[in-house]
C-alpha cells in the first residue's frame, strides 16, 4: 500500500470532520475520493499530508509514518490544492521553476522538467504571463503544473476541476490519465461522479467524515439492490398506473418526475420486455422509453438516502 | 545554501514586483518627505532671510542694529510705518523710545522684540552695547527653530527604516499553512519553513535598506538637505530600524489569522502612531511628551531612531545612542521570540 489511513478522527470543537475514516491506496492506481461538498475530503487529504493535526488514528505514506517533518516522504509527493496556490508576482515559468526547485537540485534536470510540465499543461504561449492575467482554466493548469513538475510518485489532486469550463476540464482529466500512465499513483477528490466513474480505478465514497464504501466502479454498483432504471413516458394519464407498474416482477420502486415514470428494478434480466408486456396488456401508448444502468449517485443515494449534489 | 539563494531570488522577485511594496516602501516615503519639505520650507527658510526693521533716520539704535548681519534697516518716517507694515515692506518698526510696531506675529517679530528688550536691558544696566553679541544669540535661536523642523525629517527616516515590516508580514503569511494557499502548499513540500522565513528576512532587509538608501539620496540630492552627517551611527540606527521592522512584521504576521491587507493596515497605523509620538507630524508633540511623559520618548522605538539620528547628526552627541540601539535589539529579539512561539507548531488545527 502506498497510503494507509486507519481510523482517522479529526474534530473542530464540536464538529467531527473525520469520523474514524480509513482508506488504502495501492501503487499505480487512481483512487477517487468521492463525496458531497463538506463531507471531509479535503480534511482527509490535509491530515494524510500532515498539514492538519488530527485527534486519533494513523497515517502511513510510502510505507512510513507521515509527520510534518517527513521530508524524505514529501520529496516523493505532489499536491494540487483545490484553491490556486501560486505566487502572483512570479510568471508562469518562474512559478513552475520555483516549485520544481524545491525538489530538484540539478539545474539542467530542472530545466528539462519545467519544459515538460509547461508542455504537459499546454502553457507554452503563456510562460511570461503573471497568474492574474490568466483565465480561470489556465490558472488551474498552472496550479497543476506546479504540483506535478517534479514527477512525483504519489499525487494528490483536490477537486482540480472545480469552476473550470468543460474544455479545460476534459484537458485536465486527460492529463491526469497520462500522469497515471507515466507511473504516478493518484488520489483524486471530487464531488463529480462522472469524473470518478471515468477516471478512477477504485473509489472511496465519503459522507459526514466517514468512509462509506470502497471498491471499483462495478463493485460499488453491485453493492446496491437497484440494477437497472427504466424511464418511460405515456401519451395519456392513467389513474392508478403507478400501483400497477409496481406489480411488475423485480420492480423496487416507481416514482414520477415531470411526467416521466422512473422504475427501479432489481436483478431482473427481462425488465424491459416485462414492462413492454405490461404496456401492451394495458393498451398504453408510450412516447419515451429507455433503460439506465445504476450510477454512483444511485450508490450514494441508496447508502445515504441523499444525492451527491444535494 | 542553494535553497536559501533560490528562495532569496524568487521571494525577491515576488516582493520587488509587488506594487504594495513599491508604494509603501519607496513612493510613499518620497511623497511624504517631499510634502514635509514643501510644507515646512517656508518656516525653515526664515533663517536665511534678513529681518527688515523700519525706523527713522535719527533713531539712536540704528547704529547698533547695523552691526547685526541679519538685520536690514529700512528708513521709514513714523507716519508711514503702518502703511509699510501693511504692505509687508518691513517686519517691524522701532521708534525712538524703543516702542515696537508690528502688523503680524512670527519669528521675525519675536526676534525684533527680543533685540529691543536686550537693548533696553543693556541701557538700564548702563552697559556698553559693543559687549553684546546680538548676532550670535539670535542666529542660535533661529537655528533652534529650524532644528525643530528637522526633527520631522529624522522621524520620517526613522519611520521608513521600519517599513521592512511589510515584507516581514508578507513572508510569514506565505510561510504559514493556515494563512495562505501558498503557505499550505509550501508546507507539503520538502522546503523547511525556517529556510523560507530566513530568505524572506534577507529579502525584506535588502529591499527596505535599498528603499531607505534611495530616499536618503532623494533628500540629499533633490531636496538638498544634508541630514546624515555622521554616517557610522546613522547607518547602524537605520539597519537596526530595519531589523526591528522586519521582526515586528513577522510577529504581526504570525500572531493572528487576519488577511495580509488587514495586517498591513495595522502595521501602517502602528508605525505612523509611534512616529507621530516621536514628532513626525509636529515637533510640538515630541516636546510636550518629552516634558510630561519622558519615558515614552525613551521606549518608543521610532522615537529612539528619530531622536538618535537627530542627536548624532545635528548635535554630534552620541551619548545614550548605544542604549537606544540596545533597546531596539532587545525589542527585535522579543518580537522574533514571540513570533517563534506562534510559528513553531509543525501542523495546524485548522486551515
Amino acid at each position: 500500500m502506498i497510503v494507509k489511513v486507519d481510523n482517522l478522527v479529526k474534530r473542530y470543537k464540536e464538529l467531527i470532520a473525520l469520523d474514524h475514516f480509513s482508506m488504502e491506496v495501492r501503487e499505480g492506481e487512481i483512487l477517487g475520493l468521492l463525496g458531497p461538498n463538506g463531507c471531509g475530503k479535503t480534511t482527509a487529504i490535509n491530515c494524510i499530508l500532515s498539514l492538519l493535526s488530527f485527534d486519533k488514528g494513523e497515517v502511513e505514506v510510502l510505507g512510513k509514518k507521515m509527520t510534518p517533518d517527513a521530508y524524505d516522504i514529501k520529496r516523493q509527493i505532489g499536491m494540487v490544492p483545490q484553491e490556486v496556490a501560486v505566487f502572483e508576482n512570479l510568471t508562469v515559468k518562474e512559478n513552475i521553476d520555483y516549485f520544481c526547485g524545491l525538489y530538484i537540485d540539478d539545474r539542467s534536470l530542472r530545466r528539462e522538467y519545467v519544459e515538460e510540465a509547461i508542455d504537459f499543461v499546454e502553457l507554452k504561449d503563456y510562460i511570461g504571463f503573471y497568474p492574474k492575467k490568466l483565465s480561470g482554466g489556465l490558472k488551474r493548469r498552472l496550479n497543476i503544473a506546479c504540483g506535478i513538475v517534479h514527477k512525483p510518485r504519489l499525487i494528490f489532486l483536490d477537486e482540480p476541476t472545480v469552476a473550470v469550463d468543460a474544455q479545460s476540464r476534459n484537458f485536465i482529466l486527460e492529463g491526469i490519465k497520462k500522469l497515471n500512465r507515466e507511473g504516478s499513483t493518484i488520489i483524486y477528490t471530487t464531488h463529480y461522479l462522472e469524473e470518478a466513474e471515468m477516471l478512477c480505478n477504485r473509489i472511496v465514497i465519503m459522507d459526514n467524515g466517514k468512509s462509506l464504501v470502497s471498491g471499483t466502479n462495478q463493485e460499488l454498483k453491485a453493492m446496491i439492490t437497484t440494477t437497472e432504471k427504466i424511464i418511460v413516458r405515456f401519451s395519456q394519464d392513467d389513474d392508478g398506473i403507478m400501483e400497477r407498474i409496481g406489480d411488475i416482477p423485480h420492480v423496487i420502486e416507481v416514482t414520477e418526475e415531470d411526467g416521466d415514470y422512473i422504475i427501479k428494478f432489481e436483478n431482473g434480466i427481462n425488465n424491459i420486455s416485462n414492462l413492454l408486456e405490461f404496456i401492451m396488456e394495458n393498451n398504453l401508448i408510450y412516447t419515451k422509453l429507455y433503460s439506465q444502468l445504476p450510477t454512483l449517485n444511485d450508490v450514494f443515494l441508496e447508502l445515504t438516502g441523499k444525492g451527491l449534489r444535494d | 545554501m542553494k535553497t536559501l539563494l533560490r528562495n532569496c531570488i524568487y521571494q525577491g522577485k515576488n516582493v520587488y514586483r509587488d506594487m504594495g511594496f513599491l508604494f509603501w516602501g519607496l513612493i510613499y516615503p518620497i511623497i511624504l518627505v517631499s510634502f514635509f519639505y514643501i510644507a515646512f520650507s517656508g518656516i525653515s527658510n526664515i533663517g536665511l532671510e534678513d529681518i527688515d526693521i523700519g525706523m527713522e533716520r535719527e533713531n539712536p539704535i540704528s547704529a547698533i542694529l547695523e552691526t547685526i548681519d541679519m538685520v536690514n534697516i529700512v528708513e521709514v518716517p513714523r507716519k508711514d510705518a503702518n502703511r509699510n507694515l501693511a504692505e509687508g515692506n518691513i517686519d517691524g518698526f522701532i521708534d525712538e523710545d524703543l516702542n515696537i510696531l508690528v502688523n503680524d506675529s512670527g519669528i521675525n517679530q519675536t526676534m525684533i522684540k527680543g533685540i529691543v528688550e536686550q537693548i533696553k536691558q543693556m541701557n538700564s544696566l548702563n552697559r556698553p552695547m559693543e559687549n553684546y553679541d546680538f548676532e550670535a544669540n539670535y542666529i542660535a535661536d533661529r537655528d533652534q527653530e529650524a532644528n525643530g523642523i528637522l526633527v520631522i525629517f529624522y522621524s520620517l527616516i526613522g519611520m521608513v527604516s521600519t517599513y521592512s515590516v511589510f515584507a516581514g508580514i508578507e513572508t510569514v503569511s506565505l510561510a504559514q499553512g493556515n494563512l495562505t494557499n501558498i503557505g499550505a502548499r509550501l508546507n507539503i513540500t520538502p522546503l523547511k519553513k525556517k529556510d523560507f522565513l530566513f530568505a524572506g528576512i534577507i529579502v525584506a532587509l535588502a529591499f527596505n535598506l535599498l528603499a531607505n538608501g534611495l530616499l536618503l539620496l532623494f533628500i540629499e540630492f533633490v531636496l538638498k538637505m544634508n541630514l546624515l552627517r555622521e554616517a557610522r551611527y546613522s547607518l547602524a540606527l537605520i539597519i537596526l530600524g530595519n531589523i526591528f521592522g522586519v521582526s515586528l512584521g513577522i510577529f504581526i504576521g504570525a500572531s493572528n489569522k487576519q488577511s495580509i491587507g488587514v495586517k498591513t493596515m495595522f502595521a501602517i497605523a502602528s508605525t505612523l502612531f509611534l512616529s507621530f509620538l516621536s514628532g513626525l507630524m509636529s515637533p510640538d508633540i515630541k516636546i510636550i511628551l518629552d516634558k510630561n511623559l519622558p519615558i515614552l520618548g525613551r521606549i518608543n522605538p521610532l522615537a529612539i531612531i528619530g531622536n538618535s539620528l537627530y542627536r548624532v547628526n545635528l548635535l554630534g552627541n552620541t551619548k545614550d545612542v548605544g542604549v537606544g540601539m540596545a533597546l531596539l535589539t532587545l525589542y527585535s529579539i522579543i518580537l522574533i521570540f514571540g513570533a517563534y512561539m506562534f510559528l513553531r507548531r509543525r501542523n495546524y488545527d485548522s486551515i
